[in-house]
C-alpha cells in the first residue's frame, strides 16, 4: 500500500500558484486570439465570397486535421528557421493554441449564427438594417446563448491544453510540476495535484456556464 | 430623416418627371432558383396610396415577386423601381449592371417594410423593444422617442398592455399585430404583406385583418395612405379593401383589375377555377 505525503505539496504551494499564473496567461492570451480570430474565420466562411470562403475552411480543415502538438513545435522550430522569427516559448504556446482553438471556435460561431432561421435576418433587413447590424442586434444576441455550451468546452480543452507548454519549458503549471517533482522525488502527490489545480479553474466555468443556460433559457423561451 | 430624403432624390430614376411617379414600377421580372424559373417576366406598376391585393396558387411566384421588390430576393433580369430609384442595382457608365451598395439597399428597405407569414418578430427582444429597433438602430432616434412613438403604435394594433412582454407570449394574432406595428414604425412609404394571416388559426385572422383594414382606409392624419402590397387568400378581405386585385400563375400575371371585375367575373379560366376553389 502506498504511503501518501502530501508535505511536498503544500511546503511547495507557491510553485503550484506560479504555474497556475502561467497556465492562466497562457489561455487569457490563446483566449483572445482565438475568440476574434475565430469570429473572422466563422463570417468569412458565411460570407458569399469564395475568396474569402476558400481560405477560411482550409484554415479551419488543416489545424483541425493536425495535432495541436504538432503545431506547437512547428511555430517553435520550424517557423524561424522558414521565416526568421524565432517566438519564445511562451508567445509559441500562447499564439499556437490561439490559432489552434480558433478553429474550433469559428465552428462553433458558424453553427450558431446558421441555426438562427433566415426570417430573423430577412425581418431585419426589411426595417433597413444592413448585416453588420442584423448581425450584432439580431443574429448574435440569439446565438451566442446556443453557443455558450460547446463554447465553455472548448475553452475548457483548451486551458488543458495550455499543459503542452511543457515541452517548449514554459513554466505552466505541468512544468512546474515536472521541475518540482526533481527535487522531491514524489511525482505521485505532485501530479495529482496538478490534476486538482487543473480542476479547480476549469470546474468554476463548467459551472458558469450551466447558470447561464439556465437563466437564458429561463427568460427567452 | 432629411438626409434619407435627400438621397433619395438622388438622379438614375428612368421614370418621367410629369405625371404621377408610380410607387413601385416593375417591369419584365424574371428570378430562377436554379433550374426553376420562379417568375418568367412580371410587370406592374403600383401608385402611391394604392392598396393592391395579390393572389394565385402557391408556387405561383406571388411571394418570390413581393421579396424581390425590397431586394430580399436578388431577381436575374428585369427592372424595379421604388419611388422612381432602381431597386438593388446600380448601372455603371458601361452600361454594366452591378449590385448596388448594402448601405443603400438598406436605406430602399427602410421604406418599404414587411410584413412576414411567420412573423420573424426578433424572440430575444420585447414586443416594445421589437418596434423600437428600426428606429433606433437604423434612423437614430433618441429611445426615449422611438419608445413613446412605438407605444403609440402598440396601442393602435391593440396591444399596449403586452409592451413588456417577450413574443413567445402572445398570440400568432397578436404577434402579426406587433410585426405590422414593427413595420409601421419605420413610416414606410410602402408595406409589403407576405401572406400575413396564412399561418394563423382561423378564429385570430379576423383581429389582424381589421389592421390591415384600418391602415388602407387612412394613413396617420397628417400623411397620405400608405401604400400596401398584399399577398393574400382573403378574397373577402381583397373584395372590401383591394383597389386593384392581380392574379399571379406560373411566374406571371395572368390577370388584374379592379376586385370586382377579378374577383366577382374573372375572365381567365384559371383564375375562376382558383376563386371557386378559395371560396369553395
Amino acid at each position: 500500500m502506498y504511503v501518501w505525503h502530501f508535505d511536498a505539496v503544500f511546503d511547495n504551494w507557491e510553485v503550484f500558484a506560479d504555474g497556475a499564473q502561467v497556465t492562466a496567461e497562457l489561455t487569457l492570451f490563446a483566449f483572445a486570439i482565438a475568440v476574434v480570430l475565430g469570429l473572422l474565420i466563422a463570417l468569412a466562411r458565411l460570407s458569399r465570397s469564395a475568396v474569402l470562403r476558400g481560405p477560411a475552411t482550409f484554415y479551419v480543415e488543416a489545424f483541425r486535421s493536425t495535432p495541436a502538438l504538432v503545431q506547437l513545435v512547428w511555430i517553435y522550430y520550424a517557423l524561424p528557421i522558414l521565416t526568421g522569427i524565432r517566438l519564445s516559448g511562451f508567445t509559441s504556446i500562447a499564439l499556437g493554441l490561439g490559432l489552434h482553438t480558433a478553429a474550433y471556435f469559428s465552428e462553433i460561431f458558424r453553427g450558431g449564427i446558421l441555426s438562427i432561421e433566415r426570417g430573423q435576418v430577412d425581418a431585419a433587413k426589411s426595417v433597413g438594417m444592413i448585416y453588420f447590424q442584423a448581425m450584432r442586434r439580431i443574429i448574435l444576441p440569439q446565438a451566442v446563448r446556443r453557443m455558450i455550451p460547446p463554447f465553455m468546452n472548448e475553452t475548457a480543452n483548451l486551458i488543458k491544453l495550455t499543459a503542452l507548454g511543457s515541452i517548449l519549458a514554459v513554466y505552466e503549471l505541468l512544468h512546474a510540476s515536472d521541475v518540482l517533482i526533481t527535487s522531491t522525488y514524489r511525482p505521485l502527490e505532485i501530479y495529482t495535484a496538478t490534476a486538482i489545480v487543473f480542476a479547480m479553474i476549469i470546474y468554476p466555468l463548467i459551472y458558469m456556464s450551466r447558470l447561464l443556460e439556465k437563466n437564458w433559457g429561463a427568460r427567452a423561451r | 430623416m432629411s438626409e434619407s430624403m435627400d438621397l433619395a432624390k438622388d438622379v438614375r430614376t428612368t421614370q418621367d418627371k410629369a405625371g404621377n411617379e408610380p410607387m413601385f414600377r416593375v417591369r419584365n421580372l424574371h428570378k430562377r432558383f436554379g433550374p426553376l424559373e420562379a417568375l418568367k417576366g412580371v410587370s406592374l406598376d403600383v401608385q402611391p396610396g394604392e392598396v393592391m391585393v395579390v393572389i394565385g396558387p402557391s408556387g405561383s411566384g406571388k411571394s418570390t415577386m413581393l421579396r424581390c421588390l425590397n431586394f430580399l430576393e436578388e431577381y436575374d433580369e428585369g427592372e424595379v423601381y421604388f419611388d422612381g430609384e432602381l431597386v438593388g442595382y446600380r448601372i455603371l457608365p458601361n452600361g454594366r449592371r452591378v449590385r448596388e451598395r448594402e448601405r443603400r439597399v438598406a436605406q430602399m428597405r427602410a421604406q418599404m417594410s414587411m410584413v412576414f407569414q411567420h412573423f420573424h418578430l426578433w424572440p430575444h427582444k420585447t414586443v416594445l423593444q421589437n418596434v423600437m429597433e428600426g428606429l433606433v438602430v437604423v434612423k437614430k432616434e433618441n429611445s426615449k422617442r422611438a419608445a413613446a412613438r412605438s407605444i403609440e403604435l402598440l396601442r393602435r394594433v391593440g396591444l399596449a398592455d403586452k409592451c413588456d412582454v417577450h413574443p413567445s407570449l402572445l398570440s400568432g394574432g397578436q404577434m402579426q399585430r406587433a410585426a405590422i406595428a414593427r413595420a409601421l414604425a419605420m413610416e414606410p412609404k410602402a408595406i409589403l404583406f407576405d401572406e400575413p394571416t396564412s399561418s394563423l388559426d382561423p378564429e385570430l385572422v379576423g383581429e389582424v385583418l381589421d389592421v390591415m383594414r384600418s391602415l388602407a382606409r387612412n394613413g396617420e392624419p397628417h400623411r397620405q395612405a400608405t401604400t400596401m402590397i398584399v399577398v393574400t387568400h382573403e378574397i373577402g378581405f381583397a373584395r372590401e379593401v383591394a383597389d386593384r386585385v392581380v392574379m399571379m400563375d406560373g411566374g406571371v400575371i395572368i390577370e388584374e383589375g379592379p376586385p370586382d371585375q377579378v374577383l366577382r367575373k374573372p375572365v381567365h379560366p384559371r383564375t375562376q377555377a382558383f376563386i371557386s376553389a378559395v371560396l369553395h
